[in-house]
């Protein structure tokens, strides 16, 4: 029978990192994974990676999937695609199809990094097609190039709702809404904001009524829902879709774990039914460990080092590397993890009802509860000052694990010190340069730059910009608030991009010194602004979507 | 257009070269090597089948060779994922009804309560 | 697993018809009168109405079918085993099942 020092089953974030790690210590090591291509969910994350330097934070996730990839070729690392593990046995016998040929493969340790799958929701209407996971929309678009609608309302306010949303609009498709049935957006509040400031609504304590259609979605009727999660009659809520997008989180893919015999633990904190391990992977059945998501739900990058642990782990195991190496290499990553574990959004926070943050400024219940930071509140946090000239606002009003702004300014304007989920504090004494590397670096998009000196009546907004087609210095426009509500004319003073911005373009807007904290995007328009004059005066309840860059309107 | 021609992080999808494929009968172009599931997306196919029980459209939902909603006969296969199978030149691809093609290679369609 | 615990009547729902299991087209009512047939175990629903029998294995419904079974048995949806496991994990036709490589 062919056998392997360590056979990792499935090539993600994680499995990758583990085998890599194995394989420096001197395994042979395969892995096997049922997908055409390796990276797992890696190379449909476009957006840029939370975290500090060792994290590889401000880097695309699809940058990080190709480093991986070449860093495992690097290490000799052998994996198999196309190969889908069909079961695991006692005594380390994996059951693996490649093509149409099934195999058994022995090995002499185990790594399962099968990552998750999508949860569901039921409500009538759920099998049309149109009702799509926010996974399938994030392959269409970012894998294939195909947009998964038109009009899309996205249910779930987690992380990945937010971010799947973003991505929708940056592939041209409108959103209509963001649903969620929690009273309290779930995902970064720095992730909600800029989709709020694009237009799209939010709908806390929501949750979807029907899908209509006969052959496909063509509308959604959603509804607000009372403490027993129960729909009140007279809340309800239309709107033409042709695509809902389903984010209600994800569940371990444990299957194999509990074929194999492991000791397993349904815990609602790590997402459902999980391996019960230590923390380096081991499970109860001596020689096979687990890493990522498959023993309980977290981000890309956690489940990248904790790859890195269980590789490590199984060279010991497997006696490759002595104890003390392993304690060593195990201690620098385990400390590098909890970094990540820290903050408002931990496993350890899951759920609860933090009213302030760690430097004791109080938690923006708009944010939590509308996607945006009111005008007023803004003011509240470390990192909004009122300096002369141009200087950075940094609308960083969580405590999340992330700190490359800090590295990214030159002249020391930015401070957030050694814990990095501290909020990010301008210095008023530092002399900003305008230079926008703050604004790039931010993976959150939360950083602009204001000068309210610009002019003698104007001010300027320097806002990172993701979106084709890139306005062009003199265009007209207007600026929206924070909600996305249009605020004023504005035009575009200048734009810059720089391969060190990563495709964050920096667009400078010319706005009345009066907007200055507070116009946040920009929308741009052919011809004249007469017709919107009328809309600047509308209450902020009532903006219009904006309609990402291919429509403009 | 479904198509995404320029994205602002990722550029211009790369994509193989234009090849043919049928669509219950009709002629019907896509990309080689993409899935099946995204031709038939970028052409506004919506329907990939009906179910056996309650004769229900069903389309793309994970995308991803999970739930296997997107099944349809591919070369005369049935319960083929068009999301995980490459799209090859001259596929004859047909809405699934239950198990079998909906409508028969060159016949006419059927009722759907097949 | 106290098998003559009284659960109460089945009591009809008026989203019974909602179809939770998207493979074997089973509906949110037969599950709901499968555990008042006396089906309490995940393992007992699967094998009594085909849940996550079908095409995807229970990747999209095993959840589902979870919570609306310990509804009904008024516990905790952690409490539930899960069915079992066994290879193959994924969809595998009977021709390439059965065709295993021969040792060299």
């Amino acid at each position: 029978m062919e056998r392997h020092d360590l056979i990792v089953v499935g090539a993600g974030p994680s499995g990758l990192s583990a085998a890599i790690e194995a394989a420096k210590c001197g395994l042979d090591v395969v892995v096997f994974d049922e997908c055409a291509r390796p990276g797992g969910q890696l190379f449909k994350q476009i957006h840029k990676f939370f975290g500090s330097k060792e994290h590889k934070a401000k880097i695309r996730g699809f940058r990080i999937g190709e480093e991986l990839l070449k860093e495992a070729s690097d290490a000799g690392v052998q994996v198999v695609l196309n190969a889908t593990v069909l079961g695991l046995y006692q005594e380390k016998e994996v059951l693996v199809r490649i093509g149409d040929e099934i195999r058994h493969v022995k090995g002499d340790a185990i790594l399962v990094a099968t990552g998750a799958s999508e949860n569901t929701l039921a409500f009538p209407g759920w099998t049309l097609p149109g009702v799509i996971g926010a996974g399938a929309a994030q392959t269409m678009m970012n894998l294939h190039g195909v947009k998964p609608g038109e009009r899309v309302l996205m249910l779930g306010s987690g992380n990945v709702g937010l971010v799947v949303s973003f991505q929708l609009l940056q592939a041209g498709c409108e959103v209509v809404a963001l649903v969620d049935a929690a009273p309290r957006i779930g995902g970064y509040g720095v992730h909600a904001a800029k989709v709020a400031r694009c237009g799209v609504p939010f709908y806390l304590s929501h949750t979807i009524v029907r899908a209509e259609g006969t052959d496909h979605v063509t509308g959604v009727v959603i509804g607000e829902v009372d403490k027993s999660w129960q729909i009140i009659p007279g809340t309800e809520k239309h709107f033409d879709v042709d695509t809902i997008c389903v984010a209600v989180g994800l569940s371990p893919m444990s299957q194999l774990l509990t074929m194999a015999g492991c000791d397993m633990a349904d815990d609602p904190k790590k997402g459902g039914y999980v391996p019960v391990c230590d923390e380096t992977g081991a499970t109860s059945v001596p020689g096979i460990f687990v890493s990522g998501d498959v023993s309980g739900i977290e981000e890309a990058s956690s489940a990248m080092i904790e790859g890195r642990i269980a590789g490590i782990a199984a060279a010991k195991y497997l006696g490759y590397v002595e104890q003390a190496a392993e304690e060593n290499e195990v201690h620098a990553l385990e400390t590098s993890l909890d970094a990540l574990r820290q903050g408002m959004f931990a496993p350890k926070n899951r759920g609860k009802d933090l009213r302030e943050t760690e430097e004791g400024c109080p938690i923006s219940q708009n944010l939590l509860r509308k996607g945006y930071l009111s005008d007023e509140e803004v003011f509240a946090y470390p990192g909004v000052r009122k300096i002369a000239g141009v200087h950075p606002v940094i609308e960083c009003t969580q405590n999340i694990p992330c700190n490359p702004c800090q590295d990214a300014c030159p002249k020391g304007c930015i401070t957030i010190g050694e814990n990095i989920t501290s909020l990010p504090v301008v210095n008023p004494d530092a002399q900003c340069i305008g230079c926008g590397m703050c604004v790039a670096s931010c993976s959150g998009q939360a950083i602009f730059l204001v000068d309210e000196d610009a002019g003698a009546d104007t001010a300027t907004v320097t806002l990172p910009y993701e979106f084709l087609p890139l306005p062009k210095a003199g265009d007209k426009g207007q600026a929206l608030s924070r909600s996305g509500a249009p605020l004023c004319e504005a035009e575009v003073a200048g734009v810059r991009s720089a391969p060190a911005f990563d495709h964050t373009n920096l667009l400078t807007i010319r706005v009345p010194k009066a907007y200055a904290m507070r116009a946040r995007f920009f929308q741009p328009m052919e011809g004249g602004c007469a017709e919107w004059a009328n809309q600047w005066t509308v209450p902020e309840t009532s903006a219009p979507s904006f309609r990402g860059p291919m429509t403009i309107c | 257009m479904s198509r995404i021609a320029e994205h602002p992080i990722l550029g211009a999808p790369e994509k193989g070269r234009l090849v043919t494929f049928t669509y219950d009968g009709r002629p019907m172009q896509g990309y080689e090597g993409e899935p099946i599931a995204m031709a038939l997306k970028a052409a506004g196919v919506m329907v990939h089948r009906y179910t056996a029980k309650r004769h229900e459209p069903r389309g793309i939902f994970c995308a991803i060779g999970r739930c296997t909603d997107c099944v349809m006969v591919v070369d005369g296969k049935p319960n083929v994922r068009t999301c995980m199978t490459p799209l090859r030149e001259g596929m004859t691809v047909q809405t699934q009804d239950g198990v079998t093609a909906k409508v028969p290679e060159g016949g006419a369609p059927t009722d759907g309560k097949a | 697993m106290d098998r003559s615990r009284d659960i109460g009547p089945f009591v009809p729902g008026p989203d019974d018809d909602l179809l939770i299991c998207r493979c074997e087209e089973v509906t949110k009512g037969e599950i709901r009168r499968a555990v008042h047939a006396g089906m309490w175990t995940m393992t007992e629903i699967r094998r009594f109405l085909r849940v996550g029998m079908g095409l995807c294995q229970g990747q999209s419904c095993t959840k589902l079918v979870k919570g609306i079974v310990a509804r009904e048995l008024g516990v905790s949806p952690a409490t539930l085993d899960p069915e079992t496991s066994r290879a193959p994990m994924r969809p595998t036709e009977m021709h390439v099942l059965g065709d295993e490589k021969k040792e060299a």
